[in-house]
């Protein structure tokens, strides 16, 4: 073994590359800094500034707010994916909080084990866990299945950015009916994807668990009261973000936020709460809107647009029939305005959103 | 086992060490101020998006002092300002302007009804000057904003009493004399504001001696002499023109016998508007406006279109007078010296060979209507008397923002041909006090706003739906009389909650929105102002330039510009 003053020096090194000067026990602390504009806001940032996500991502976006209403106290389990591989290059990390990252398929049965060690410890720390829709949908299925069944006291967060965007944008049991991805192409045999959105809400619901919910980082307010709602509950808890991808989806970083929200707005992506396995909340549509609006921004649908093809006008009525769907189960034309409906949610005042200020 | 390998220890650091600035490629976003479109379209210059954040915080008296740093006359212009800062409103195209007219109005009842001060100091006690001839909406403002600048004003006025056409003309069903007092006399009773009565321009006074004894003269007679008019050389004996008969009745509540028969008024303008309703309101049989102008409507131009408030124009409609547009009087049918009929023809303006419009008669349009009394309302000019070498023909053109004609003297108000408004007379008294007072410290005329105006299609609407605009009540026509006010007062609840509709166009309102949205956490909000006026700075280090929040931002206060680097 080499002297031990080798390691601490080249610990040194490290720690003053990354502002961290050393101190002892019994050195003075050095002294503490004015804190910065940075530091000064009044938000927790458990998700920090530098992580590698694309321009415009969704997913981070939809990470930074569940972290902000989640933290401190809190740890978490990583799936593999694009929040694992942007959040945390070598030797850095975007996180403010402990966090582990094991498999791709494994971050609910590395959350119960990071559950069960905190019962054991006597501690209240809440443990989250997340992953994309490839690790929750499909390949994370069963871990998360038996986490909820073991009923233990977590918050699983899915990011549905609706494919394997870190590998490559290949389809996902997530990606919606008629989206062009690398495994399910346009050509001759098929307009994208021939098969359907798996409905994981209901499954999830089905575990019978105290609370499930969907949300999307068009609404911030919306998706961060259901964030705080499920760290208050004893028990699992899940939650499905729907998070647009620039990169995946073909569109421009500036409309993440307005394809987010046409998505809610024309009923493709229904946002409810389920709470044992029942519907309690949903929330309504002032105004529903085309289908067409929300996919004609997107590359990943652009050849629902294609003149002279009849398949197109086909599947973009498809989708429509699904949308309505969505709107009739669900109950989403509402009973006249409301003031948490789409539009009453999202109205801004002077000094901050109107709706779940806390 | 030698040195030990970096994944031996984990010890992290943070990712702020990477700076994903640099992956800024295009785009940068920045804050911009841009001009609200109320607040250009403005004549009296009043920024409508600035006091109308401050009603939003619920500070009612700093909104009247924000509004009269520009308009010092709220409740003058609330009643009668043809108001196009609701016209150019971009909430238009969401569920209707902001009722702009009626908050300014109840702010500037509540400044009189609680005594509130204006925001301005005594001036100093050897301050300059400035001599200002007219106290009409423009000599007033001016002599204001004159104190504001920290001189002093004199104001010479020919008649008895201040106001000029707010008083002689303007009818009190639109501009009631008591909230108009309150006001002018509020104005007018501030320190360094001395007013003349009886001293006329031309008679009392000239511009050479009022130019020795101040430090700038500012020119706001507007314009009493009737533009003279004939048909074809043809004048009635006993011609009445239309602003004359409207100060006669406005003395002494008396109109010429014939104007209780059939009459017909021959013009277009505010003037035409208010002696047909007074006329048909005595008891005319009949009142009809031949105008060349155009009704207002999908098919005018806005160059033909009739100028009166299209307030006053809908409630003459209402009210029984007819209108026949596009028309002028062809000929008059006299018997002796008296007119008993006139001959009426069509016309419209048309473009010429040179392309530029002229009015064109329609042959074989004529129609002749007996009628018992006729009155040009035509128009007026500035009195030349004691102007002679500044007139450019009929008014003052001055060729700077300022008006100034000479060396330390200024036109302003109606005397300008190209205004018109209350509310330009009043945006003129200012322009010309912040001239006069830069010209008398040696400086160049204070620079133009060139912000550019912000349209809806800068503005992200998914954050504002919902709120209609505020109804306001108005006397029926069979109450209305020659004094009762026919447009109604509005609620402070009322004015408040309008004023939550306001968009904030061009200029943040602290929605958070982009420190909510911002993916990168580069939008980071401040406890304090930040320099620009926002409680939000970019942190360039970060910004990776998607352009989400300047999507996201409601207002368009954050706009996206080339990146430079
Ligand atoms: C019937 C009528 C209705 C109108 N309605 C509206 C309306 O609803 N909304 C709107 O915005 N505008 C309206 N206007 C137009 C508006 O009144 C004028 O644009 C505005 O009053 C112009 O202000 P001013 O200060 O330039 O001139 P004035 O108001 O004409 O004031 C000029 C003053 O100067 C004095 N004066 C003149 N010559 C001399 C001199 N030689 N020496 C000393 N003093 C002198 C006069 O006595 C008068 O007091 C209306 C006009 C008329 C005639
Ligand atoms: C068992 C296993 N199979 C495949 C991979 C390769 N892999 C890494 S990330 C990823 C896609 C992740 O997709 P998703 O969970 O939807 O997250 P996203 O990247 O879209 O956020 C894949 C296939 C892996 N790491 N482990
Ligand atoms: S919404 Fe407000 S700021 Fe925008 S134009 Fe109307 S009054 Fe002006
Ligand atoms: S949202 Fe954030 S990263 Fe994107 S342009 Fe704005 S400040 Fe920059
Ligand atoms: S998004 Fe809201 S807080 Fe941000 S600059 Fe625009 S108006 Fe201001
Ligand atoms: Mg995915």
């Amino acid at each position: 073994m080499a002297p031990r003053s080798d390691n601490s020096k080249r610990l040194n090194e490290l720690r003053m590359k990354h502002g961290r000067p050393p101190a002892g026990p019994n050195e003075p602390k050095a002294a503490k800094a004015e804190p910065t504009l940075r530091e000064q806001q009044p938000r927790f940032r458990g998700l920090e500034s530098g992580h590698r996500a694309c321009q415009g991502c969704g997913e981070a976006l939809a990470a930074r707010l569940v972290m902000e209403s989640a933290g401190p106290d809190v740890m978490v389990a990583n799936a593999t994916g694009c929040l694992e591989v942007f959040s945390t290059p070598w030797p850095q990390t975007a996180w403010r909080v402990p966090w582990i990252h094991s498999l791709f398929e494994n971050a609910s049965a590395v959350a119960s084990g990071m559950e069960a060690a905190m019962k054991a410890k006597g501690k209240n720390t809440k443990v989250l866990s997340f992953g994309g829709d490839g690790a929750t949908y499909d390949i994370g299925f069963q871990s998360l299945s038996g986490m909820l069944e073991r009923h233990h006291n977590v918050l699983y967060v899915t990011y549905d950015n609706e494919a394997y965007m870190n590998t490559g944008i290949q389809r996902s049991s997530s990606t919606p009916h008629a989206a062009s991805t690398t495994t399910s192409p346009v050509g001759a045999e098929r307009m994208g994807k021939r098969h359907l959105k798996k409905d994981l809400l209901s499954i999830v619901a089905a575990h019978h668990i105290p609370y499930a919910a969907s949300a999307s980082v068009a609404y911030p307010a919306d998706l961060q009261r259901k964030v705080r709602y499920a760290m208050g509950v004893e028990g699992p808890t899940f939650l499905v973000i729907h998070s647009p991808c620039p990169l995946g989806w073909r569109h421009d970083s500036a409309l993440t936020v307005e394809i987010a929200r046409r998505a809610v707005e024309c009923g493709l992506f229904p946002l409810v709460e389920l709470e044992r396995g029942a519907l309690t909340n949903i929330m309504p549509i002032r105004d529903p809107r085309p289908v067409a609006e929300y996919l004609k921004l997107q590359g990943r649908f652009a050849h629902l647009f294609k003149k002279n093809d009849y398949r197109a006008a086909e599947e973009l009525d498809h989708l429509q029939a699904l949308a309505d769907h969505n709107i009739a189960i669900y109950g989403l034309r509402g009973e006249g305005t409301d003031p948490v409906d789409t539009t009453g949610v999202a109205q801004v005042r002077r000094g901050g959103p109107l709706a779940g200020r806390n | 086992m030698g040195e030990m390998t970096r994944g031996q220890y984990a010890d992290a650091g943070t990712s702020l060490d990477f700076k994903t600035g640099n992956w800024r490629s295009t785009q940068r976003p920045v804050h911009v101020h841009a001009k609200a479109p109320c607040h250009t379209a403005c004549p009296a210059g009043e920024d409508q998006q600035a006091w109308f954040a401050l009603l939003q915080e619920q500070k009612v008296e700093e909104a009247w002092k924000s509004l009269v740093s520009a308009n010092p006359m709220p409740g003058v212009t609330g009643r009668v300002c043809p108001h196009p800062c609701e016209t150019a409103c971009n909430r238009v195209h969401v569920d209707g302007a902001l009722a702009i007219h009626n908050v300014e109005r109840w702010l500037g009842d509540e400044a009189v009804r609680l005594g509130w001060d204006y925001p301005v100091a005594a001036p100093a006690k050897d301050a300059k000057t400035v001599a200002i001839v007219g106290a009409g909406p423009a000599g007033i403002s001016a002599a204001y904003h004159c104190v504001r600048l920290g001189l002093k004003a004199e104001i010479f006025e020919a008649l008895s009493e201040a106001g000029g056409l707010l008083r002689s003309a303007i009818p009190p069903t639109r501009l009631p004399r008591g909230p108009l007092d309150a006001e002018l006399g509020r104005i007018l009773d501030l320190p360094g504001i001395t007013l003349n009565l009886r001293q006329r321009l031309g008679r009392d006074v000239t511009v050479e001696s009022l130019k020795a004894q101040y430090a700038a003269v500012l020119l706001a007679p507007g314009c009493e002499k009737a533009k003279p008019w004939s048909v074809q050389g043809a004048v009635p004996a006993d011609l009445h023109e239309g602003l004359e008969l409207l100060r006669d009745f406005m003395d002494h509540g008396a109109l010429p016998d014939a104007a209780k028969g059939d009459v017909i008024v021959h013009g277009g303008g505010n003037t035409a508007m208010d002696i047909c309703r007074i006329m048909k309101r005595a008891g005319a049989k009949s009142v009809t406006l031949i105008t060349a102008s155009g009704l207002p409507g999908p098919d005018t131009a806005p160059d033909d279109l009739i100028n009166v408030v299209p307030r006053e124009l809908e409630e003459a409609l209402e009210e029984g007078i007819e209108v026949i547009d596009h028309a002028t009087v062809s000929r008059l049918i006299m018997k002796g010296s008296k007119v008993t009929g006139v001959e009426i023809i069509a016309l419209k303006k048309e473009p010429g060979k040179d392309g530029r419009k002229r009015r064109v008669e329609f042959e074989g349009t004529e129609r002749v209507v007996s009628v018992d009394m006729v009155v040009p309302c035509v128009g007026e000019q500035v009195d030349p008397e004691g102007y002679e070498g500044l007139l450019d023909g009929a008014y003052f053109w001055p060729d700077n923002a300022g008006g100034r004609v000479a060396e330390r003297v200024y036109a302003l108000g109606d005397a300008r041909g190209s205004r018109g408004t209350v509310a330009a007379a009043i945006g003129d008294g200012r322009l010309a006090a912040e001239a006069a007072a830069a010209e008398l410290r040696g400086e160049d005329d204070p620079s133009a706003d060139d912000r550019s105006t912000i349209g809806i299609d800068a503005l992200n609407t998914a954050y504002y739906a919902g709120a209609s605009r505020t109804l306001v009540a108005k006397l029926p026509v069979s109450e209305r009389t020659f004094e009762a006010e026919i447009e109604g007062s509005i609620s402070r609840t009322e004015a408040l909650a309008e004023a939550q509709r306001c968009l904030s166009c061009g200029n943040c309102l602290a929605c958070d929105n982009c420190w909510t949205m911002c993916p990168d956490n580069a939008v980071i909000k401040t406890a304090e102002l930040a320099m620009d006026g926002s409680h939000y700075v970019f942190d360039y280090d970060y910004c990776k330039g998607c352009g989400l929040c300047t999507h996201e931002c409601p207002t368009g206060y954050i706009q996206s510009v080339p990146e430079t680097n």
